[in-house]
């Protein structure tokens, strides 16, 4: 698969092209369901938080927190003011839906952590409620995966490396994500990009596939 | 900082404006107590009753601090020193230990209230009390540093120059500091209040406790500056109406030298709420709230060019719903503190509310803290996390039900905690292994997660 070249530009103009090797973007946009799929460690969080970064600037952002684990320090280092971000633990699998249906109507851009035995009827409500509110959606199952008739573009993690530590040395500086792509965001065709990030607002694509340096550790 | 001290703290040498750590160090066993306003707001609320008995119109500006316009009083009465001597007998009676301070304007009157030893201070001539005090005490910290650089260290100092000047070389801030010098407090543009600014909630089931209130609190607050902002205008002082259920209403006037902001104004409103449902001051709770703004300013807050007013209304609305879903304790912000780990560097608070004083100082330098990237998830506690070592270097984790190889790690970096309150030493690690990085942490030959690099 080749890599392409792809930005986390959130609240960019997204323009999918139907060329294959075109650039795309992931980003967080109005009226668009993005779906992250991964397990804990895979970065993803990380990920979310830095595609709300962008609309952060302009207005409140809102996170729903089902496991109630989410540190707020790294949405600062992604670049969320702290007054503009607003968490909601919602660990109740009944109320999910009206919260995050509440938060969708009244915010530009939600990321919503899905619990496991929410319906794929009960998400494509909350998908056609994001469209008709242009509100941007990121949706993380924690658990399971997400229906494809509602997410517009769908990221699942793949590989993620961390350099920094050795033995002992050392402490994590930054790590690369290796991300599949796919859906309607990427015009069927499914992309692979690789994303770093280290620490600070610069999730930045990567140019091309690289192989940690030599002595360091990668995972 | 220390705010208030009994009189055994105060025999010791603590003070007020001390550092804490300085007035432990003085009196080691003195028992500190976080600040609650609301509370001070239930404890004051008789001294409250007590002076409005004697002179209406009475103003808060904070649980504590009260300002009364004496002019009619002193008319009814006959002289000063009889109002005073009346309000001084009346809340000696309740709370010993006041300080009085009678001048021409709120400024000044409230210097003279802090000035004020045992006796209260009355003051002939503003101008002249004012001349002598330092020019900090304006609060305007931005101009302080830049007046003494000037060589401007007094209020009289800075009065004495002319207000064009003044006004010329620091704009709109320098012109009212100018003022707060001269005595002259904020100039009331009186604005046309607008007959819908006022805003009126009602309640049935009456409201009666304090977790109602303080929601109520919120939403009427949120109603009132969206009701007012349009116009650029902001409130410096309203009135909080309340209706009991046996149709007594309780009215009380808060006041704030600067506009009160949406948050500022439900904080007074719940203190206010609070201090009546709990003294008994609305029998059977509350039916009616009303929000009454008065003295506008044009000092409203203004918008960026990015910002989008409309848009913060959307998302104060999609909260309060929220809010009323999960409960207000599950609907959160969050603010720096100081700390070394991710889970002690952050002060959560309730939206809506301000958040408290931060426990720890965030522009401590916390030697030993973690560098970015922080973890993206932190249990709210430390969970048991399976690590095999080998001759002390983890070799192996357990993830769920598989154990993945370490594949690279970082520590030990002991951490000696607060020994002195038994808490044992912890020896934090981080750990990479394939599936992802976490931050585990080895207590008395336990490990623990205590973060994951998500």
């Amino acid at each position: 698969m080749p890599l392409e070249r792809a930005t986390l530009l959130a609240g960019a103009p997204s323009a999918p092209s139907p060329d294959p090797v075109a650039p795309f973007t992931i980003a967080a946009e109005p009226g668009r369901v993005l779906g992250l799929v991964g397990q804990p460690g895979s970065g993803l969080t990380r990920l979310a938080l830095g595609l709300l970064a962008r609309p952060a600037r302009t207005g409140m952002v809102a996170v729903v927190d089902v496991r109630g684990w989410l540190c707020p320090v790294a949405a600062w280092e992604a670049g969320i003011a702290p007054e503009r971000l607003v968490v909601v633990r919602c660990a109740d699998r009944s109320a999910w839906l009206r919260v995050t249906a509440a938060l969708v109507e009244g915010f530009p851009a939600v990321y919503a952590e899905v619990p496991a035995g929410v319906s794929d009827a009960d998400l494509r409500r909350l998908g056609a409620l994001s469209r008709a509110r242009r509100s941007a959606l990121v949706l993380r199952p924690i658990g399971g995966d997400l229906p494809i008739g509602v997410l517009h573009l769908r990221v699942e993690a793949g590989t993620v490396v961390w350099q920094g530590v050795d033995r002992g040395h050392g402490a994590l500086l930054r790590c690369r994500l290796t991300l599949r792509a796919s859906g309607k965001g990427a015009r069927g065709i499914e992309r692979v990009v690789e994303m770093e990030d280290n620490g600070s607002h610069a999730l930045r694509m990567v140019p091309g596939l690289a192989a940690a340096p030599s002595g360091h550790a990668a995972g | 900082m220390v705010v208030a001290a009994d009189a055994w703290a105060a025999a010791a040498g603590v003070a007020v404006g001390m550092r804490r750590r300085q007035a432990e160090a003085l009196c080691p066993t003195v028992a500190t107590l976080a600040g609650d306003p609301g509370a001070e707001a239930v404890a004051f609320e008789p001294v409250a009753l007590a002076i409005e008995g004697l002179v209406p119109r009475m103003e808060m500006a904070a649980p504590g601090l009260v300002y009364l316009p004496v002019a009619g009083a002193v008319r009814y009465f006959g002289s000063e020193d009889a109002v005073v001597g009346k309000v001084v007998a009346a809340v000696e009676a309740l709370a010993p230990g006041g300080r009085f301070g009678l001048a021409d304007g709120p400024f000044a009157a409230r210097m003279a209230a802090e000035l004020a030893a045992e006796a209260p201070l009355i003051v002939a001539d503003t101008a002249a009390f004012l001349a002598g005090i330092d020019v900090a005490a304006i609060g305007i910290s931005e101009l302080v540093d830049t007046f003494r650089w000037l060589g401007i260290g007094t209020l009289g100092d800075l009065a004495q120059l002319p207000r064009a000047a003044v006004a010329s070389r620091f704009g709109p801030v320098g012109l009212e500091a100018h003022r707060i010098a001269s005595g002259e407090d904020r100039t009331v543009r009186p604005r046309r209040i607008p007959e819908e600014a006022a805003v009126t909630e009602t309640f049935d089931p009456p409201l009666d406790d304090f977790e109602r209130a303080a929601f109520a609190a919120r939403a009427l607050a949120g109603r009132l500056i969206e009701a007012v902002a349009p116009t650029g205008a902001m409130p410096h002082r309203v009135e909080v109406e309340a209706e009991a259920v046996s149709g007594m209403v309780r009215a009380r006037t808060w006041r704030s030298s600067h506009p009160f902001s949406e948050v500022e104004l439900a904080e007074r409103v719940r203190w206010q709420l609070r201090a009546w449902v709990e003294s008994g001051g609305v029998p059977g709770g509350v039916v009616r709230l009303r929000l009454v703004p008065a003295d506008l300013s044009d000092r409203g807050r203004q918008l960026r060019l990015d910002e989008d007013a409309a848009s913060e209304s959307d998302a104060r609305r999609a909260l309060s719903r929220a809010q009323g879903l999960v409960g207000p304790d599950a609907v959160l912000q969050a603010v720096p503190q100081g700390g070394r780990d991710p889970r002690e560097r952050v002060q959560w608070h309730r939206w809506g509310e301000e958040p408290g004083v931060a426990a720890l100082d965030p522009s401590a330098p916390w030697p030993g803290r973690l560098p970015e990237p922080s973890p993206a998830l932190v249990p709210p506690e430390p969970r048991p996390f399976e690590v095999e070592w080998d001759g002390g270097f983890p070799t192996r984790v357990r993830l769920g039900s598989r154990w993945e190889p370490v594949l690279g790690w970082a520590g030990p970096w002991r951490q000696t905690g607060r020994w002195w309150e038994g808490e044992t030493a912890a020896d934090r690690y981080q750990v990479v292994t394939s599936a992802g990085a976490f931050l585990c942490e080895v207590r008395q030959g336990r490990c623990f997660l205590v973060g994951v690099y998500d």
